[in-house]
């Protein structure tokens, strides 16, 4: 070997040994995924578990009034963001329907923007991408599932998840649990069978693919039961947790008689096979448009003195529900704001729908609105004050269904009378809350996000963020945002700072403390 | 006896024109991809958004005069956003909507998945008289109004769904406000502003005027409040009843 040659190969080594990170970014591992490190976000919820909570203890209630923008991302584009950024790698990766960006999380400046073809289909939201080895995977208007490059947003590849014509459309973020890409689908304006499929990261081939509903068609039976959003995930278990849309036709029951199984459920299934491990009914024969599709959020702790393995669910209908996960039994059942529409709870923990309060001819006054109680904006488990925090939204509506409206789709019409938004802080124990914090008229609150330092992130209805102590709802740092807030918030350290990202309208916005 | 139209059929007539389909399909496909859902795949209502078939405004619309300028500014306070669209896309949406509307009684019992309306004759199943005795003694609606005083006539202004839904929550009724400042000075006027930080209003000049809530104390008089207060009081027969009786304020 020549003199040249060896310093050369010496050099070589040298430089792979002390920059081995150049050669090939990591994305987003298996590792990463069951414990994601304090520089990533790297799921939807931030983690398998939903709980949506950080142990990131930079910004604490005290020194947080001196929170300030690091940066600002515009998209320049109308439609507003609802989804919750991925950060992987030190790049934050985030959508609105058919368009993702991929922006450096320090300078806040795009590396690339990924435009997909105008598609039929609702456009009326998206929650975000997912994230394997180095691919995003991103839904469509359509329900196509698209898979693209992380570095450089190229397409590898697109499958059909769902027939748009019948009404199908797609705009949840996926979750990755293994090598199984596990997308759900929306559509309440036809009976349609809901599903849960699952997709080869590689490939695109389909895996396996659960129905929520018989056929449409299927005599005294239902459909509906849409997978509209994200769910989470237990690794020792080896299940993963989703809920279910509300029944089709949505306003007239009397072509589904009984409990509508399995929609407005929430269900475990194992995500090798798709099997079905247990099912649990939230709103058994639902007549107004309530899904039981909010973030079942997973926590292992006490429950009464006994140590449990819990899911709990601020669902649309109005209940908070906690179950135990390994069976999916009932711990608690109980209303956490305004309802009307029952005659109370069974013994095994459903809420029993009053017939008297299902949509008639001349109308019903119903508590909550078809909106719900609270709706897709994430909550937050905060284990140290034992408080699972929720936007929720006290609210009244009247609903009718006649004959004529026939038993296809809506089959009805309800219209919201009043409604308020308010954080509500639940013991999860007994339901009670410890805490409110009045977030405005009208609309709804954002999503939450909890810290270990003590600290609750989230929006009101007139367009402010908000850091709130976690022990008693008051208000530490507040910044006007000039947009609808309507995401949930996230957080990650990078370069040894801690950043909270918020969006609001088109804008994403990225919170640190001065350096 | 012949009748001849009201101008609202008058109108009716004027706009029913018929749109080319190629124009009809290309504004129902935009339509559902950005209306669909929260106005229904045939803008019979979806997911919170009205009924267009029945919308007055569209009844009255000429070649989209009124539609565009809902489609490109929203309805904020009633949370619609707006749609930045060409003028070619704006027309497929009016040429849509309007076909719908003319088409609507078609729609009877056939399925079209879309949310269906309430017409006023759905709305009879109550009685008066216990409807008078509500608004007089447990409702405690005479605390406010008074048949003869500002809810006469009130029939003649609102009908059916309209009439119920401001009856059980006006949501245009005004808020005042007092607010009184560090000196011990108090200002009142129309509340205009209202988060936690910022308390704003107009005066009786028309000027507005805010302060941060932490320098004020403020109170706010919100008469439709009252009626907040009544939701968790009210059977649905209350609510039959007490429309039975307003529909005879004519």
């Amino acid at each position: 070997m020549s003199f040249i040659t060896r310093i050369f190969l010496t050099a070589s080594i040298a430089f792979l040994a002390f920059a081995p990170d150049l050669a090939r970014a990591q994305g987003a591992t298996p590792q990463m995924l069951l414990h994601p490190p304090a520089d990533s976000w790297p799921i939807y919820h931030g983690d398998y578990s939903g709980r949506r909570h950080s142990s990131l203890q930079q910004i604490t209630p005290r020194n947080v009034k001196n929170l300030s923008l690091a940066w600002a991302f515009q998209t320049h584009q109308q439609s507003e963001i609802k989804s919750s950024p991925l950060l992987v790698d030190g790049i934050l990766y985030f959508t609105v329907p058919e368009n993702i960006w991929a922006v450096d999380a320090r300078s806040g400046h795009q590396i690339w923007h990924y435009i997909h073809p105008r598609s039929p289909g609702e456009h009326i939201g998206h929650r975000g991408v997912a994230m394997y080895d180095e691919y995003l995977f991103f839904v469509t208007p359509d329900a196509h599932l698209v898979s693209l490059n992380a570095k450089d947003g190229t397409v590898r590849w697109n499958v059909q998840v769902a027939d748009v014509t019948k009404g199908y459309w797609t705009s949840m973020a996926p979750l990755v649990v293994g090598d199984h890409v596990l997308v759900g689908v929306s559509g309440d304006f036809d009976n349609l069978t809901g599903f849960l499929r699952s997709i080869d990261p590689e490939t695109g081939a389909t895996q396996w693919q659960w129905n929520s509903t018989p056929s449409a068609g299927t005599p005294n039976q239902t459909t509906g039961g849409m997978t509209w959003m994200t769910g989470t995930y237990d690794p020792d278990l080896n299940l993963v947790y989703w809920g279910t849309g509300n029944p089709t036709p949505v306003l007239n029951g009397s072509t589904r008689p009984g409990d509508d199984l399995y929609t407005c459920s929430i269900v475990a299934l194992n995500p090798d096979t798709g099997k079905l491990a247990w099912a649990f009914s939230v709103s058994p024969h639902d007549t107004h448009d309530w899904d039981a599709v909010e973030t079942p959020v997973l926590v292992d702790g006490d429950f009464h003195g006994q140590p449990k393995k819990m899911l709990m669910q601020t669902s649309r209908n109005g209940y908070f529900f906690v179950l135990d996960r390994t069976n999916g039994k009932s711990l608690l059942t109980i209303p956490y704001g305004p309802v009307n529409w029952s005659l109370g709870v069974d013994k095994q923990g459903h809420p029993i729908p009053n017939p008297e309060k299902e949509p008639a001819p001349d109308g019903r006054l119903i508590a909550p609105d078809e909106g719900g109680l609270t709706n897709y904006r994430s909550p937050s488990f905060d284990p140290k004050n034992g408080l699972f925090i929720v936007d929720a939204h006290p609210s009244w509506s009247i609903y009718f269904a006649k004959p004529a409206d026939g038993l296809y789709g809506w089959a009805g019409a309800d219209y919201d009378v009043w409604g308020k938004a308010v954080l509500e802080a639940i013991d999860y124990q007994t339901g009670k809350l410890r805490w409110t914090h009045e977030l405005g008229p009208w609309g709804s609150g954002a999503g939450v996000l909890t810290t270990d330092s003590g600290l609750t992130f989230t929006g009101d209805a007139m367009e402010n963020f908000l850091a709130l102590d976690s022990t008693d709802g008051k208000t530490l740092w507040h910044a006007g945002s000039g947009s609808e807030i309507v995401s949930s918030p996230i957080t990650y350290e990078l370069d040894g700072r801690q950043f909270v990202v918020t969006s609001s309208g088109g804008v994403l916005f990225a919170w640190a403390l001065p350096e | 006896m012949s009748i001849s139209p009201s101008r609202a059929q008058q109108t009716a007539l004027a706009t029913r024109k018929s749109y080319p389909p190629d124009l009809v399909q290309k504004g129902a496909a935009l339509f559902r991809q950005d209306c669909s859902f929260c106005h229904g795949r045939d803008a019979t209502g979806g997911e919170t958004g009205p009924d267009l078939t029945r919308s007055r405004l569209v009844r009255s619309d000429i070649n989209g005069d009124k539609i565009s300028l809902v489609v490109r500014n929203g309805r904020p306070d009633k949370g619609m956003p707006p749609f930045d669209r060409t003028d070619d896309q704006i027309a497929s949406l009016v040429a849509f909507i309007h076909k719908q509307q003319n088409n609507a009684t078609a729609f009877k019992g056939r399925g079209n998945g879309g949310r269906k309306g309430v017409d006023p004759s759905d709305l009879q199943t109550g009685n008066a008289e216990a409807g008078k005795k509500f608004f007089e003694g447990a409702g405690g609606c005479s605390n406010c109004h008074s048949p003869t005083g500002d809810l006469a006539g009130i029939a003649s202004r609102y009908k059916g769904l309209e009439l119920e839904e401001q009856m059980l929550y006006p949501r245009h009724a005004k808020s005042k406000v007092m607010v009184t400042l560090a000196s011990g000075e108090t200002i009142t006027g129309r509340l205009a502003y209202l988060d936690e930080f910022t308390v704003g209003l107009i005066d009786d000049a028309g000027y507005y005027h805010s302060w941060r809530t932490r320098d004020v104390q403020y109170k706010v008089d919100s008469p439709a409040n009252a009626h907040v207060d009544l939701f968790p009081k009210y059977t649905d027969e209350n609510i039959h009843d007490l429309m039975a009786y307003l529909q005879t304020l004519h």
